[in-house]
């Protein structure tokens, strides 16, 4: 056992809070949840923040005919369903998720989802991290930094950097050898678009069905070829475990398309938003120990999935909110990181302000397994190399960079130029 | 029931009570003790339940697991010979009561 001081590469600076999130209103008369039917699903996608803030003022959690569940965007009726696994199950009935990846077990409760949880081992956690991903990391990094140089100023920081090096990081982690980077965009993308699926396109479940046919193919080649030839990958820990195929096979599409758009648009993101902030950005150019606390932030302030689904198991009250049996929620992380009951002026990007848990990566039984993979490649490895390499890194001028999305948001568009 | 001792960095201790079996974490959050966030449930993945044991009580704990060992590097609180995850630490058994005290700081 080491006693040595605190070495965690990840997470960077101390802090000093040792509240509690504020849990209010429960004493209150219980009321029905209000309709919020001016919600536009366009106007969401475009910028959900002025919405979110218009609802929270309103009240925890409202009906949203738009989107067809009750939106639920306060902090603390947010970390009451996550911690809260027994009323609020994330085995959803008609799940969008379930059609397009299969039943993963983000879609599982426990004792079920321990099972498949457990059985992706030690791959994403921080030990096999240091000894074995980060080296991994590092070479990608400089492959694909060094094609956005090489394209030169003007390239897109997203498509020609960020999402090929995240999609390389995660093919390796999963253990798909036989497959490429521009796969794993495209599975991901198709499969994600199938669990946003809500007008029901004919042509969106095609592509996912077809990537989702692809994946099965890849697995079930590579499951006997790793069960001979071990690697630290996903596949190559559930070669050799007593876990169905079905199960397998949904796992690594939920892998897929939460492991990949998700650190693409976090680093895409942080960058952007560090370059629209000069003095953060002298900050962390002059100090790269900050730039975890960058990451952190900017997790908190655009939450990469924004929302989840929950289904209530019976009828309760939530935060002085009536809601029935069989309600169906979503968890809007993306609201909840921006609550000023929590967090003070929440618009703002601040990578100086005071630390308090976020949201960013659920808690609960479901708190996102990829978490320290998402720090280390971001954080660790691609954040710092960014602002070494590029020289006066900043915003194309001539091409505005575009931000976009609710259920999942980051950066659509973004070029950059640098000397 | 075994009982749980929570000392805070400004010295006020509370005592909680935990079913046989329960864990450190469950019980802090259940009672909504300050600075013991307990981010993902208990799956020793977030390092935000964070504990320093009291010496004393040290002893009669099961030993560290790699799981814990790895997440305690990570903790934001500088880790020591007496730290713990308090959701890897059951109350129940020879282990009837622990006082632990809450670090500063816990993301």
């Amino acid at each position: 056992m080491s006693t040595a001081p605190a070495t965690c590469p990840f997470t960077g600076a101390q802090a000093t809070p040792d509240t509690v999130p504020v849990h209010a209103g429960t004493e209150s008369a219980v009321r029905e949840a209000p309709v919020a039917d001016w919600v536009k699903i366009e106007d969401l996608y475009r910028d959900p923040f002025p919405i979110y803030q218009r609802l929270r003022a309103e009240a925890p959690l409202h009906w949203v005919p738009a989107v067809n569940r009750y939106m639920v965007t306060s902090y603390a009726a947010c970390h009451e369903i996550e911690q809260d696994e027994a009323r609020f199950s994330a085995n959803e009935r008609n799940s969008l998720m379930k059609r397009s990846m299969g039943h993963s077990m983000l879609r599982k409760d426990n004792p079920e989802h321990q099972v498949d949880r457990d059985s992706y081992g030690a791959t994403l956690r921080p030990g096999t991290i240091k000894k074995h991903w980060n080296g991994i990391f590092a070479q990608n990094n400089e492959k694909y930094l060094g094609e956005l140089l090489a394209k030169g100023p003007g390239a897109d920081f997203v498509w020609d950097y960020a999402a090929p090096y995240t999609a390389e990081n995660l093919r390796l982690i999963c253990g798909f050898h036989n497959a490429t980077q521009q796969d794993m965009q495209r599975w991901s993308q198709t499969m994600i678009d199938g669990t946003g699926n809500y007008a029901d396109d004919p042509e969106v479940w095609a592509k996912a069905a077809a990537s989702s046919a692809e994946v099965d193919a890849a697995i079930d080649q590579m499951l006997p070829y790793l069960a001979k030839t071990p690697d630290h990958s996903l596949l190559s820990n559930l070669a050799s475990m007593p876990i169905p195929l079905e199960a397998i096979r949904a796992n690594l599409k939920m892998t897929i398309g939460g492991g990949l758009n998700e650190p693409r648009d976090v680093l895409a993101t942080t960058v952007w938003a560090l370059l629209q902030n000069p003095e953060q950005l002298q900050a962390v150019r002059q100090d790269p120990a900050l730039l975890p606390k960058a990451f952190e932030e900017s997790v908190r302030w655009v939450a990469p999935i924004g929302m989840y689904p929950r289904e209530t198991t019976q009828e309760l009250v939530l935060e002085g909110v009536r809601l029935p049996a069989g309600a169906r929620l979503g968890v809007v992380l993306g609201a909840a990181n921006r609550d000023p009951l929590v967090f003070e002026d929440p618009e703002t990007f601040n990578i100086f302000r005071e630390k308090k848990p976020h949201l960013a990566f659920g808690g609960g039984v479901h708190f996102c397994a990829g978490t320290w993979i998402a720090r280390a490649q971001v954080a660790q490895v691609a954040l710092p190399a960014v602002f070494e390499k590029l020289p006066n890194l900043r915003l194309d001028p001539s091409t505005a960079s575009i931000d976009a999305g609710w259920v999942f948001r980051g950066m659509t568009k973004m070029p950059v130029l640098w000397d | 029931m075994p009982t749980v001792t929570f000392e805070q960095p400004n010295g006020t201790a509370t005592d909680v009570e935990v079913a046989e079996g329960g864990n450190i974490m469950r019980a802090a959050v259940t009672n909504g003790i300050a600075g013991i966030v307990g981010e993902c449930g208990g799956q020793a993945m977030c390092a935000t339940c964070h504990v320093y044991v009291n010496p004393e009580d040290a002893a009669s704990l099961p030993e560290l697991s790699e799981d814990e060992d790895e997440m305690l590097d990570c903790t934001t609180a500088e880790r020591t010979e007496n730290s713990r995850l308090g959701c890897q630490v059951s109350l129940g058994g020879a282990l009837q009561s622990i006082r632990v005290a809450v670090p500063s700081g816990q993301v």
